[in-house]
């Protein structure tokens, strides 16, 4: 068995074209989710109420449901049910957006609920109103703690935009996929996109755990 | 809307029986790969903590692997490229099962590598005192008390596990999605077929979902501190044994 990984780097502008299409449905969706989620999050923090309610439910169902299910149902429900087209790269950064705002809400809303309670009383006691409250020492403080869950989201969010090969999306692993058909190459390729999605969610990871041990050792 | 008034669920219907195989598939699948993955990761978890740097190395590469490649490309890895390797071709299903036990155990190695880590050392010195072997204080005095605590994690990861078994539908595994794919193809009602088939996977993950918090709440550590409040210190029953035995 000999393996040729120069028919790899032969195909590279063709690979990096596709992760670039990866790159741009992860913004997508991150533009979608990061907002989506925020919102989210302010609407769940409020203890009862239909927005509560809403956003409880929103949160349950887009966290039940696969986002392989949801990504084959934006691209092959909504258009007929909104009217006009969408590309399998809109509707599946759509999908991906729409699941990442349900996990993005869970994350702040632990992120606040982890601020300890005394600022809450300090701030009652200094008599800030409560827009300066939110702003000036709540957010901050949750923002930190956000932290690595929320880089450790980015980096789920970016393996599942592998999901947007299955409605036809040249994206990077459709990409290695077909060439891998096409040149009956299957490891060489397979291997290297692999190794592609290694080196860029590796180091951001382990950011994040890095971050994370920091925290803990500030905090205790 | 006229597109409303258009639909028409018999035709999905007439193909109960088919989604229904494709649910089972579903299940037993993310059942049979959360249930190996659990061993599995416990192995890797104790290879982790005890092993020397020989063993450490492997493991952590494994780990980091599983965990830092999207679960798609790992299945058609394992299916495409390693019997080139082994020369021994798979069924989807094999693969798929493969790829998704590995994937999974690899999350539950460190989730129960950090539970482990979580008992206090005194733990381990107050077996040491009492002569108990490595093995025996391990698993009679360390695990039991690593499983309350890992436990919301754990269920966690047996909810994800049953979402990600959709993705194995790309390797002809008849799972629910592959069958939902194929139905699709044959109708030709997109609507119909995918919005049942959604609300077949929001049923099952929602009752996922409420089995693991009902699990996390009856077993998770939270119970002991319940106890401990419910039943305060019984000070005197002890008093009684002590003096009586």
């Amino acid at each position: 068995m000999e393996f040729n990984f120069n028919i790899v780097l032969s195909n590279l502008p063709t690979l990096m074209d596709g992760l670039k299409i990866t790159l741009l449905s992860f913004t997508i969706a991150l533009a979608i989710g990061f907002p989506l989620g925020l919102i989210l999050c302010g609407m769940r923090l409020r203890k009862t109420g239909f927005a509560a309610r809403l956003a409880q439910g929103y949160v349950a169902v887009f966290r039940a449901i696969p986002e392989m299910v949801m990504i084959f149902w934006m691209f092959y429900c909504l258009p007929p049910l909104i009217g006009f087209k969408l590309s399998g790269l809109t509707s599946g950064s759509l999908a991906l957006g729409l699941v990442s705002g349900a996990y993005l809400c869970e994350i702040f809303r632990g992120a606040v609920q982890s601020v300890a309670k005394g600022q809450w009383e300090v701030s009652d006691a200094l008599a800030l109103p409560r827009r300066a409250v939110w702003l000036r020492v709540i957010t901050p403080q949750a923002a930190k703690l956000a932290i690595p869950p929320f880089i450790n989201h980015m980096t789920e969010l970016l393996k599942g935009t592998t999901l947007l090969a299955t409605i036809g999306v040249a994206e990077l692993a459709l990409r290695s996929y077909v060439l891998g058909a096409q040149t009956f190459r299957y490891f060489e390729f397979l291997t290297a996109i692999a190794l592609i999605y290694f080196v860029v969610i590796f180091p951001v990871a382990r950011f994040a755990e890095h971050i994370e041990r920091k925290l803990a050792k500030a905090t205790s | 809307m006229e597109i409303f008034a258009e639909m028409d669920f018999s035709a999905i219907w007439k193909y109960r029986e088919a989604l229904l195989w494709g649910l089972l598939t579903t299940l037993w699948m993310a059942f049979s790969a959360f249930f190996m993955a659990v061993p599995g990761g416990l192995l890797l978890a104790f290879g982790r903590l005890k092993g020397g740097w020989i063993v450490n190395i492997p493991i952590m590469a494994f780990v980091d692997l599983m965990r830092f490649t999207p679960l798609l490309v790992q299945a058609v890895w394992i299916h495409f490229a390693l019997p080139i390797f082994t020369g021994a071709s798979m069924t989807a299903t094999q693969s798929g099962l493969l790829a998704l036990t590995l994937h999974v155990s690899a999350y539950i190695c460190d989730i129960i590598r950090s539970g482990i880590t979580a008992v206090p050392r005194g733990q381990w010195e107050a077996a040491k005192a009492l002569g108990l072997k490595p093995y025996v204080s391990f698993f009679r005095v360390i695990l039991p008390q690593v499983w309350p605590l890992v436990l919301p994690a754990l269920a966690n990861v047996a909810v994800s596990t049953f979402k990600l078994t959709a993705i194995l539908g790309i390797l002809a595994v008849d799972d629910l999605m592959k069958v939902a794919n194929r139905i699709n193809n044959m109708v030709f009602r997109p609507i119909e077929v995918y919005t049942s088939v959604a609300l077949i996977y929001l049923a099952c993950g929602l009752i996922l979902t409420v089995l693991a918090a009902w699990f996390e709440r009856r077993y998770g550590s939270d119970r002991l501190d319940r106890i401990a409040v419910e039943r305060p210190a019984p000070a005197v029953i002890v008093h009684n044994e002590l003096s009586g035995g």
